[in-house]
């Protein structure tokens, strides 16, 4: 990366100023091409091993695809077997509605989570949900919107069928107890994403998520539903038809194993940002380490997009201990200018993430940036400009910036923030038809761990549509299809791991590299035995004694 | 105001000493130096409540409660995270309560302790997002859930408050009610509602 | 008091010689109190009043609530304050933590005791309002106080007090919330005031801003139940009672796994394993001495090395605990200390007040963790933690409940570590 401005002279050359004129250049694919990171070759290699051989996948998506087992047959023995209808993985917000609507379908429903409920991107969600309520505004047209911002490769009738769910959805939340921005006669307040057509974006401040938190995971804790927390899921069962019958998980409790034999699992583990794909920070939520493609893909289930990734044009960039935190797409909604060193404004701030995050990219590599230590460059978001357009806007609608700023050290209302893309969102995942299911009888899947909804590239507000839309379609088709089991899952194997592992030795590759991680790889979760549910490096009072 | 982070500094994480640049947070400086932590990690951006940690400052014999992934760390502190999770004592279904007269009744039946506020402030000073939590304890206490719920747009469940009060309330479970049945039983956005039943009539269909 | 206890009490003159000497455990009868020895140190006190603090400091009378506290100098400071105010005594009855169980004994066998100690006091240092403040679980020890005082105002030494010294002394029983921190200092005024009790920061101290902001001293039961005696016999008789270099008795409150549990008065400094195997008629059949919990229980735990330790203030702080209120609980072999700390702690846990989050989410924590390495459920992290815990959090209180707590618990980490580790969840290779 070239070196930009020094932030302290960049920051001495700012003005506020309220309105700055739009550049006049005009970028199509190739920006990407240049700049967007899902084009560095390099890093993209075919996989070799799985139903997706053949398939390009990121260089160290592949590595954990591609690795070996944590568990043995042997590790097992001895471990306590629970038995339920319903296993959702997963507590963020599309584990939740999952668990929620099987749980209300009848299904005795277990809910494991890796740390504790709620701990998810969903929570860090800040920008809205999309749902088409305003009367100049379609299901249609959010089709639209979402398939254009996906560059035509998606799914059809996944799309079709969230925007369709869209307001039953809001109405669905709102009947949890969750809060949305209204207007003065009690009606949602809408705000335009980028690269749509209508506003559309139902928010709760710049809490949107957190707020969606809170409700679903009291309402979890509320109903019948058990809750596994601090259990991370490790590997999928499967019967002997090659049906998938549950899951195994490593408690950070007690360090013991525990199995789950289930009619129906639900994945909803999320996505990968703590990965750091090409060395990128990121906006996700520590446990966000792709866990559940590792699974599926033991099992077999078809994966779509393995290449694809999307970068949030907002993540902060200085101060470096909260790097990588996100900033929502709402502050650019509401008019905030991405300005580099010199200033000037170098994209239609509106335009989508890809394109955005792309042409930020740029500006740093061509010099025009603001250099900020450490190797680290970034360009300004204008914050004081939608100030100076519309005094006491920030503390208003976005309380989490403000709090964010006081963090940093920076009033926002008064100085710009510096920002660089942050690794956000995994488009591709699990291939799923619409009610959730994936091409493994009896596993489901939902959320960002699923592929194909939002294709190359998602519209800010479309994730916590998605999470909802299908999370709760998956919970009421998994009940379903637990209803119609008769007796329990007759013998459960871990046969298709030693499947994949043949495959993995016929191929060559090494059996060294353990996954799924669950952690990122500098929580150094594998180096304690106290942190370590998986038994294999045994010291007594380790305890990194030091002094 | 120099950016490279060249400075180290000494601070006391969980017993073990160490050092890292000053610009690094209380949970990256424990990863800086080499020490595992995977309990009581989140978010890494403030909202998630995870990274609760008890902190002395140097030369103070003030403790106080904040969260760790927001907490620079300084010269001479001593941090101690707080990695369990306090589960919640009460249980309720929204679809238990009738109708919004019924609201304050079901809430003293379900918070019974609520009322027992003896008025320390315990939790407002524990609570790392700086919320007026016993006035939200008091204003729910009274019916008044659409206020109470209001001052804790910023809570992110951290608990802190339920483990600060004396009298067993969980404060933020109190507002996360209030803030539930504010929005169970008023919200009913007509632009909402009048979407729904167009689409329950079979319009607007997407044409893929 | 059974029969068999009396004769001991006669044959073993170091044995309940003075506040809970049988002869005068009359109960609410002022008549008996009268004709036993009562009235004799008013009397005195009445004489020269500007005499009895100098007897205080002289006969060393400490605060034996637990602080050990020279009590004189309270009183001195109390004195000193404008005469024209009024000026409160509080005496101190709110008796709650585990183990101690004295308070009790004096004021229902003994409350003319307390009544004509606590008027002394009031006398030399001019006092107007007395507040006889009792835990409320003591119904009969409030039923024969409110009788005693009832007595007491009949009878013609109030005026006597008022010809003699213009004080027009109020007496008023008031019973304590039944909080365990009502009973530290200021958080007793905060009660007396009518309100929670939180405990207040210091300073101001309480003699110059107490009860409604008045001069307010605070003494413990014993403490006051002490000075008719010493008033009246002098200060060398109240010397020659202790052993070694300290003075005056102290009641005991022996616990625990010992053959005769019960409240010992015996000479100040006497040596724990008198009172044990003497007193307390010795262990538990086939039970060895295993460590002895002090005080609140919130001092340093005592061992076995530890069992010739005479028992007066400053014998057993040199061994690095205190003395307090002088509750011995004396747990025996196979008893596990993590689940007995793991029991006081989460006594402290539920009585924090909660005005310090460091307190309350300090003691829970701890109570949380010694549950869990209690049940076998601990990690290594979580004995880590316990530790840190222990270094993190003195002094970070308004008051010394958080102290208190981490002491017990760090020194059953000094001496119990092994136990701890034992103890600890077993993570197979």
């Amino acid at each position: 990366m070239a070196k930009g401005i020094p932030y302290n002279i960049a920051l001495k050359h700012y003005r506020p100023q309220a309105d700055r004129p739009m550049p006049r250049m005009e970028f199509g694919e190739e920006l990407l091409h240049k700049y967007h990171p899902d084009y560095i070759r390099e890093n993209c290699i075919d996989l070799t091993v799985g139903v997706n051989a053949g398939d390009p996948c990121h260089r160290q998506l592949a590595e954990v695809l591609q690795g070996d087992s944590r568990i043995d047959e042997a590790d097992l023995a001895g471990s306590p077997e629970i038995e339920t209808d319903v296993l959702v993985i997963g507590g963020g917000g599309a584990g939740c509605a999952a668990a929620l609507e099987a749980s209300l379908a009848g299904a005795k429903v277990i809910l494991a989570t890796k740390l504790r409920l709620g701990d998810s991107n969903t929570v860090m969600a800040e920008g809205g949900i999309q749902a088409s309520v305003e009367k100049d505004d379609t299901p249609q047209k959010h089709y639209e919107d979402t398939l254009k911002g996906a560059h035509g490769e998606l799914d059809r009738k996944l799309a079709a069928q969230m925007v369709m769910d869209g307001p039953e959805v809001i109405r669905w939340l709102i009947q949890q107890g969750m809060q949305f921005e209204l207007d003065q006669y009690g009606d949602l307040m809408t705000r335009r994403a980028g690269g749509t057509s209508a506003p559309r974006v139902l928010y709760f401040r710049d809490y949107t998520g957190l707020e969606m938190m809170r409700v679903l995971r009291e309402a979890v804790s509320n109903s019948n539903i058990e809750v596994l927390d601090y259990s991370p899921a490790v590997e999928l069962l499967s019967d002997d038809s090659g049906h998938c019958a549950g899951a195994i998980f490593s408690s950070l409790k007690d360090y013991k194993y525990i199995l789950v034999k289930a009619r129906s699992v639900i994945v909803a583990t999320g996505g990968i940002g703590r990965m750091h794909l090409n060395g990128f920070p990121t906006s996700n939520h520590f446990g966000a380490t792709g866990d559940g493609l590792v699974l599926a893909y033991r099992l077999g289930a078809h994966l779509r997009d393995l290449d694809i990734f999307q970068y949030h044009p907002s993540g902060l960039a200085y101060p470096p201990h909260l790097a990588g935190t996100l900033i929502t797409e709402g502050v650019r909604s509401a008019g905030a200018y991405l300005l580099n060193a010199g200033g000037e404004r170098f994209i239609d701030e509106l335009k989508p993430r890809d394109y955005v995050a792309s042409a930020i990219i740029r500006e740093c590599a061509e010099g025009r940036g603001v250099y900020a230590g450490d190797g680290k460059c970034g360009i300004w978001l204008d914050t004081p400009s939608i100030e100076l357009r519309e005094p006491g806007i920030i503390e208003k609608r976005f309380p989490k910036l403000l709090h964010l700023g006081t963090k940093c050290g920076i009033d926002p209302r008064k100085q710009p923030m510096l920002i660089y893309p942050t690794l956000h969102y995994q488009n591709g995942g699990v291939i799923i038809d619409q009610d959730g299911a994936s091409s493994v009888p009896g596993l489901f899947c939902a959320g960002e761990v699923c592929g194909g909804v939002h294709g190359r590239n998602r519209l800010m507000g479309n994730s916590l549509l998605d999470i909802i839309a299908f999370g709760r379609r998956a919970g009421v088709a998994a009940a379903k299809r637990a209803h119609g089991f008769g007796r329990g899952p007759k013998k459960i194997t871990i046969e298709h791991l030693r499947n994949f592992r043949r495959e993995l030795m016929l191929a060559n590759m090494p059996l060294t590299r353990k996954s799924p991680l669950l952690f990122p790889v500098y929580a150094k979760f594998d180096d304690d035995t106290d942190y370590d549910g998986l038994r294999k490096k045994l010291k007594i009072g380790l305890s990194n004694d030091q002094d | 105001m120099s950016i490279d982070s060249e400075n180290l500094i000494s601070l006391r994480i969980n017993g073990k000493d160490i050092s890292a640049p000053k610009s690094h947070s209380v949970i990256q400086a424990l990863w800086y130096a080499g020490y595992p932590r995977v309990k009581g990690v989140g978010c890494l951006q403030g909202v998630c409540g995870s990274c609760r940690v008890l902190v002395r400052r140097a030369g103070s014999t003030k403790v106080t409660t904040e969260l760790g992934c927001e907490l620079l760390i300084e010269e001479g502190m001593d941090v101690h995270f707080l990695i369990y999770p306090t589960p919640p004592h009460q249980s309720y279904q929204l679809e238990d309560i009738r109708s919004s007269w019924e609201v304050q009744a079901k809430f003293h039946e379900i918070f019974p302790e609520a009322e027992q506020c003896r008025h320390c402030a315990g939790c407002t000073t524990t609570c790392p997002k700086g919320i007026d939590v016993e006035r939200g304890v008091e204003l729910a206490s009274k019916g008044r859930f659409s206020e109470a719920g209001e001052l804790f747009v910023e809570c992110v469940m951290c608990n802190l408050c339920q483990t600060a009060c004396p009298e067993m309330i969980a404060p933020n479970h109190v507002a996360l009610f209030s803030r539930r049945v504010t929005a169970y039983f008023h919200i009913r956005p007509s632009n909402l509602i009048n979407r729904l039943e167009i689409m329950r009539k079979g319009g607007l269909k997407v044409i893929e | 008091m059974t029969k068999t206890k009396s004769t001991k009490a006669k044959t073993d003159p170091s044995l309940n010689q003075v506040l809970l000497n049988p002869a005068g455990r009359v109960g609410a009868d002022y008549k008996a109190w009268m004709d036993y020895v009562g009235g004799q140190g008013l009397e005195k006190a009445l004489e020269d009043p500007k005499a009895i603090i100098p007897m205080a400091k002289e006969a060393d009378l400490r605060g034996l609530g637990g602080s050990g506290f020279p009590t004189w100098f309270k009183w001195n400071a109390i004195a000193n304050q404008d005469p024209e105010r009024d000026k409160y005594l509080i005496c101190n009855g709110n008796e709650d933590e585990p183990g101690t169980f004295k308070d009790r004994v004096l004021l229902k066998e003994c409350p003319h005791q307390l009544i004509e100690g606590a008027t002394i006091t009031a006398v030399a240092c001019g006092i107007n309002k007395i507040v006889f403040y009792i835990n409320p679980h003591l119904t009969a020890c409030i039923d024969a106080m409110r009788k005693a005082v009832e007595q007491w105002q009949t009878s013609d030494w109030p005026a006597r007090i008022a010809e003699k010294t213009g004080l027009r002394i109020e007496y008023r029983i008031q019973p304590s919330s039944g909080h365990y921190i009502g009973g530290e200092e200021t958080a007793a005024i905060e009660s007396v005031e009518g309100k929670f009790p939180f405990p207040r920061g210091k300073p101001p101290y309480p003699s110059d801003f107490g009860v409604h902001g008045y001069p307010t001293l605070i003494n413990n039961m014993e403490t006051l139940s002490n000075v008719s005696h010493l008033v009246r016999n002098g200060v060398e008789w109240f010397r020659n009672l202790g052993l070694g270099n300290a003075t005056g008795t102290k009641i005991y409150c022996l616990s625990g796994d010992v053959l005769k549990p019960g409240v010992f008065e015996l000479p100040m400094g006497t040596p724990l394993n008198d009172l044990v195997y003497n007193y307390g008629g010795g262990m538990l059949v086939g039970k060895k001495l295993k460590a002895v919990f002090t005080g609140g229980p919130s001092n340093t735990i005592l061992t076995p090395k530890d069992i010739d330790v005479p028992m007066d203030f400053e014998s057993v702080a040199a061994r690095r605990s205190a003395l307090g209120t002088g509750a011995m609980i004396v747990v025996s072999q196979g008893t596990g200390i993590v689940k007995k700390v793991a029991e006081y702690i989460s006594f402290f846990a539920a009585s924090s007040c909660g005005q310090c989050p460091s307190c309350k989410t300090g003691t829970y924590y701890m109570s949380l963790l010694l549950n869990r390495i209690g049940t076998g459920q601990g990690t290594r992290s979580d004995l880590d933690s316990l530790i840190n815990l222990c270094k993190i959090l003195p002094g970070s209180g308004r008051c010394h409940l958080v102290n208190g707590a981490v002491k017990v618990l760090d020194s059953s980490l000094y001496h119990f570590m092994n136990e701890y580790e034992q103890s600890l969840l077993k993570v197979e290779g």
